[in-house]
């Protein structure tokens, strides 16, 4: 034993499935699926949704392949397809849960609406993302968690540089104090 | 060397890390079961979700065994009467329509008129039995409209039927008014029939 | 550079870093639909609240709004998302429990306004038994859904089915 075994590339396998083989594919999903998985499921605050949208991204992303300009990039615009697809369910899920939200909660900004489930989990770190502004929650995911550049993330969400500075550095503040309020209760 | 590939090609179930909720016997017995189901083609998820309903509902062992062999014998008939192109959604559905008195008989007609997946045909079937509909009439009532209902008609029909029977009509007259007063058109538009309702909006 | 008082976002970072489970069966499904994509489509219609008879009561609390929502449909996908309701203001706990979660109380836990509980999940064709379980010990059908007839294990539960073309 001790064979090294080379794993194709992003663009060779993209270049496989464009030939047809549409079980090159499934190698992008099993390459892509945890890392994606992870920034859907923080963004996102639910398991399931996090795992429909992930799933819903893989789809349309084999049907639109005809449309990667750079196969060696695929990684990067997949991500850009979950983060769009992420936007969406954030904003179902917010006019579904307004139906159950407790109007005082809602006033009170304690968390937004779509990330009302979140309140109940018992982790601290959960309860403070539910509370930042999606757009600052994004950022932030994006840049400290999935290790992505400014301009990377730039090109994925449509925001400028310098509005991605400022988002990032407001979900930092607001996450701290968060945090430090739940060490304090 | 075959004999070994052949084992561990047909330990599909013995490997579910989901049977390790039940205890050792009763998930060797379900996994023997689920495999022999496999190894004849049948379809193993619903042996699997049956098994753990079981655990779940804190059932005895014997209880759960029994429910599963069961559960792959009726899926073996359902195949038998459908055929073997049957879905494993078309053939749980079977399933239910089998148990709520359907013959194999009724079940190979369906697959005679109505194009796939009968899989809704035959849990409105199903249905239809459970809110007391005699099995005959349900049958009937569901060939009638099979060939050419859509699914979203089906389950139009079963609504309209227990809503009559919650109002007091008796289940097998509810069934027989339901059908003939041509509320479930199979035509595509007759506008002109005299009790025909106006056509009814689409859902979004 | 991070400043010593971000030793807290740090943290944040290191947790959120972690691996997350994805369901095993992720790829599979999408390797399904990706099969499937070329083969005629079958129309599967949204469908209504499963419990709309009890939650009807319940609307003049909450409004029409409740019931009359079907959800509408992802048009990427064959799946359909159902929403389940129960009525039960007494309970401290309603989780959803059935053959689209492996029967394990602890996947989908339901959330609660003024005593309904609601869950909704996307379910692939097929026809799905479940059942509410309330504070952890008492079984209920869904007084609004068919009843599972085959009940073998004592308890109630009821049937749920989704058309269109199944795997």
């Amino acid at each position: 034993m001790g064979i090294n075994k080379v794993e194709p590339s992003d663009a060779e396998l993209v270049r496989r499935v464009r030939a047809g083989d549409i079980g090159a594919y499934g190698a992008l999903v099993s390459r892509y699926r945890g890392r994606l998985g992870r920034y859907a499921v923080h963004m996102i605050g639910d398991h399931e949704d996090a795992e429909e949208a992930l799933q819903d991204s893989f789809v349309r992303a084999y049907r639109s392949l005809a449309r990667c300009d750079d196969p060696a990039r695929f990684g990067a615009w997949l991500y850009g397809i979950l983060v769009n697809r992420c936007r969406t369910t954030g904003a179902r899920a917010a006019r579904r849960r307004r139906m159950f939200v407790n109007d005082a909660q809602a006033l009170n900004g304690a968390a937004h609406a779509d990330q009302v489930d979140r309140l109940d989990s018992t982790d601290a770190v959960d309860r403070a993302l539910a509370r930042l502004a999606p757009e600052y929650r994004e950022a932030f995911l994006l840049k400290h968690v999935e290790d992505l550049e400014y301009d990377e993330i730039s090109e994925l969400t449509g925001a400028g540089v310098s509005a991605l500075k400022m988002r990032v550095k407001r979900a930092r503040e607001q996450l701290q104090k968060y945090l430090r309020e739940a060490e304090h209760v | 060397m075959i004999l070994a590939a052949l084992l561990l090609v047909t330990q599909v179930a013995a490997q579910d890390p989901r049977l390790e909720r039940l205890d050792p016997d009763t998930r060797s017995a379900v996994a023997a079961i689920a495999d022999s189901a496999h190894g004849v083609g049948l379809p193993v998820e619903p042996i699997i979700q049956r098994a753990l309903e079981g655990a779940t509902k804190g059932a005895s062992g014997a209880r759960i065994v029994a429910a599963v062999r069961r559960l792959a014998v009726d899926l073996g008939t359902a195949r038998s009467a459908l055929g073997t192109s049957a879905s494993a959604p078309e053939l749980e559905a079977a399933v239910a329509a089998l148990r709520a008195g359907a013959t194999p008989q009724v079940l190979a007609h369906l697959r005679d008129v109505r194009r796939p997946p009968l899989t809704m045909a035959l849990s409105v079937l199903a249905d239809l039995v459970a809110s007391g509909v005699p099995a005959d009439s349900a049958a009937a009532a569901v060939l009638a409209l099979a060939p050419k209902a859509r699914d979203a008609d089906l389950v139009e029909f079963r609504r309209a039927v227990e809503r009559d029977i919650a109002l007091g009509a008796p289940p097998g007259a509810a069934t027989s008014v339901r059908l003939n007063t041509g509320a479930f058109t199979t035509d595509a538009g007759s506008p002109g029939s005299p009790g025909t309702p106006p056509a009814r909006p689409r859902r979004p | 550079m991070f400043e010593p008082e971000d030793e807290t976002v740090e943290r944040v970072i290191q947790q959120l870093r972690r691996p997350v489970a994805i369901d095993a069966g992720l790829d599979a499904r999408v390797m399904r639909e990706i099969a499937q994509a070329s083969s005629p489509r079958r129309r599967a219609w949204p469908r209504w609240s499963a419990g709309a008879a009890a939650a009807a009561a319940a609307a003049t609390v909450l409004g029409a709004v409740l019931v009359a929502r079907p959800w509408a449909r992802n048009a990427t996908s064959r799946a359909d998302t159902l929403q389940f309701v129960l009525v039960a203001p007494q309970a401290a706990s309603v989780a959803l429990v059935g053959d689209f979660n492996d029967w394990d109380p602890a996947r989908s836990p339901m959330q609660t306004a003024h005593g309904i509980w609601a869950k909704a999940l996307r379910l692939a064709p097929g026809r799905y038994r479940y059942a509410f379980l309330v504070n952890g010990v008492e079984w209920r059908a869904d007084p609004g859904a068919p009843a599972a007839k085959d009940d073998e294990f004592g308890t109630p539960s009821s049937v749920v089915t989704v058309g269109g073309r199944g795997s």
